[in-house]
């Protein structure tokens, strides 16, 4: 069942999903759904929810009302759930006592895999040796790793991963990036949750953006980027925007005296700098703004940073939550 | 499979440092505490005291098992705080996130649980036991008493291991019940060695209690299993049988492991 590529991939869909504790709601009648074959970024700032929400997909927190089904199965009532869905959650942790084999040894057997899966994957995942030592002195990094590791166990269809870039150096990032793209290639569904856009921005096709655990965009990257724009620098930035719209080209104010041209033409922005006599102080492709979009989506009403202009007023008891949880943000 | 969650929780238990940790401890246990039953039971009883009831002479029998389960109040204690920890360090190391990853079925992680506490608990119930009855069985014979009376000791013996597992799954009781480890420690060993037995005391001065409560306490009902040489004056209380004592300490653990998997089942684990 897990060999065949027909079986690969599988959709998660999450309906209505609510999550209450006492009177705060922290999961907001949640819905969307993530294709199989494709890397989806979950994200929402801090405490927005994303944990909560995983954590009711995989059955360790019930859920107040709604659905959440990974091929259709809630998941305790998947039969092999290891080699259905694999997940490293935000706290994944590990004995300190224990080895990071021996731990991927525990949770093989409960699975009823051989040992040799678990030596594969600390292969796999670069830490064969260094699993040997004992998991109280492993880096982020490591354990990041591990966690991977763990979550791989029964090649499953479905992997879901909390925050996985926390704590991974540059290389690390790229190294994760490029072992998802694998993944995602082999037809796997996978969910990836980050606090961070740019820091996944590169690695998803589709996201799910989530605010105060309510659902504020689902769909791919290329339909969020909208346009490409250039951002100009100029001694007198009102006459060059003059000299742009006869030709044709729109542009606007930047917040910092410079001017944002909604082109991807640089040298036209430059030869109509040149033919205004105005000179050209810097010229740039601006980057695609996803991540104003995304500050903007989220931030702005984000209930944890107590500007609750209008965001639900959360109890000051919360904020303890939050900041406890800030810990291992 | 119920069988792979039970290979889980084994492994779980042997791949850190406490099982050998606890293995040392219960070993020197079980042998300290026979040596020095062994030298105090075989002293010559002071006859004046006899005669005034304060001081029982048991005979070789009760000498050879009080002396062979002499360390059965460090080993149950060292059971119960396996148990205790079986549970209690997935919480605090947050392991039980990935164990209800692998096995989502509450229940069943909880009854592998079960089982293999009775295993450990047999199995260090045998380490505790071979080092009581080796250093026990010396000094017995070095003081000229009958280090094997008869084979009534071996189901002393026998009885033990049921003790010891049977404390281990109190513990996983007071684990579950008792979320913060370093807590449920203390709790469990400070009621088992400090409050059970000054409530024992207590209740023996009052005559309902000492009739109908006293040997209901669980290390009351374990002593009353294994049949030392009955202590104390006249309001000591009278022994259940050793089925009922092992009745009321199974009743105990399962009470405990059952409330415990029932909280466990509908907890949220964040
Ligand atoms: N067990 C809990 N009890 C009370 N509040 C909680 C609990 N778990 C999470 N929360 C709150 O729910 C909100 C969402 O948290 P979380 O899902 O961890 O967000 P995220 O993963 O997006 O940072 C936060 O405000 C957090 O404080
Ligand atoms: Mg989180």
């Amino acid at each position: 069942m897990t060999t065949a590529p027909a079986a690969q991939g599988a959709t998660i869909e999450v309906r209505d999903l609510t999550k209450t504790f006492g009177s705060f709601t922290a999961v907001d009648q949640l819905t969307f759904t993530v294709e199989p074959g494709r890397i989806t970024g979950f994200l929402g700032p801090n405490g927005a929810g994303k944990t909560t929400t995983l954590r009711m997909l995989l059955g360790l927190v019930h859920q107040t009302s709604g659905t959440a089904t990974i091929d259709g199965r809630a998941y305790g009532d998947i039969d092999h759930p290891q080699s259905m869905v694999g997940s490293a959650l935000e706290a994944t942790n590990f004995h300190p006592g224990r080895s990071g084999r021996d731990h991927l040894r525990v949770l093989a057997a409960a699975g009823g895999l051989p040992v040799s899966r678990v030596d594969e994957l600390l292969e796999l995942t670069g830490i064969p040796a260094a699993a040997r030592k004992r998991a109280g002195e492993y880096s982020m990094g490591m354990r990041q790793r591990l966690g991977l590791a763990a979550a791989l166990l029964g090649d499953p269809r479905v992997l879901i991963l909390d925050e996985p870039s926390n704590g991974l150096d540059p290389e690390g990032i790229r190294w994760l990036r490029g072992f998802l793209r694998h993944l995602s290639s082999q037809g796997k569904t996978i969910l990836v949750s980050s606090h961070q856009l740019q820091e996944v921005e590169q690695t998803v096709d589709d996201v799910v953006i989530i605010s105060n655990g309510r659902l504020v965009r689902e769909g791919a990257v290329s339909d969020l980027r909208g346009a490409p724009t250039t951002f100009v620098r100029t001694s007198d930035p009102a006459q060059l925007a003059g000299a742009l719209r006869v030709a044709d080209v729109m542009s606007s104010p930047g917040s910092d005296g410079e001017l944002v041209v909604e082109t991807a033409d640089l040298r036209l922005v430059g030869d109509v700098a040149l033919r205004a006599g105005l000179p050209v102080w810097e010229l740039r492709a601006r980057k695609h703004d996803l991540e104003a979009l995304f500050f903007e989506l989220t931030e702005g009403t984000n209930r944890n940073l107590g500007d609750g202009s209008s965001a639900p007023p959360a109890p000051t008891e919360r904020d303890a939550v939050t900041g406890q949880e800030g810990a291992n943000a | 499979m119920m069988v792979n969650s039970i290979r889980s929780e084994f492994l779980k238990f042997f791949t850190t440092r406490l099982w050998w940790g606890l293995a040392i401890a219960m070993f020197f246990g079980g042998a300290l505490f026979a040596v020095i039953l062994g030298i105090v039971l075989t002293l010559e009883p002071d006859p004046e005291a006899v005669a005034r009831g304060q001081q029982v002479v048991g005979t070789p029998l009760q000498v050879a098992n009080s002396v062979y389960t002499a360390g059965l109040t460090i080993g149950y204690t060292l059971t119960l705080v396996i148990g205790i920890m079986q549970i209690g360090s997935e919480y605090r190391h947050k392991t039980v996130s990935s164990t209800f990853l692998s096995t989502p079925r509450r229940v069943r992680v909880m009854l592998a649980k079960v089982v293999a506490l009775l295993g450990i608990g047999a199995i260090y119930g045998l380490i505790s036991l071979v080092g009581s009855v080796v250093a026990g069985a010396i000094v017995l014979q070095a003081r000229g008493a009958d280090p094997f009376p008869g084979p009534e000791v071996l189901r002393a013996l026998a009885l033990s291991l049921l003790v010891l597992g049977l404390w281990a799954l109190i513990g996983l009781g007071v684990g579950i019940l008792i979320p913060n480890q370093v807590a449920a420690l203390l709790i469990a060993v400070g009621v088992a060695w400090i409050i059970e037995p000054l409530a024992g005391f207590a209740l023996g001065f009052w005559e309902f209690g000492r009739d109908h409560i006293v040997h209901f306490l669980p290390s009351q009902a374990t002593n009353a299993i294994v049949e030392g040489v009955t202590q104390g004056g006249s309001n000591a209380a009278q022994p259940l049988s050793w089925w009922a004592a092992a009745l009321v300490l199974a009743a105990y653990a399962a009470v405990l492991s059952a409330v415990g998997t029932w909280r466990t089942v509908r907890q949220d684990i964040s």
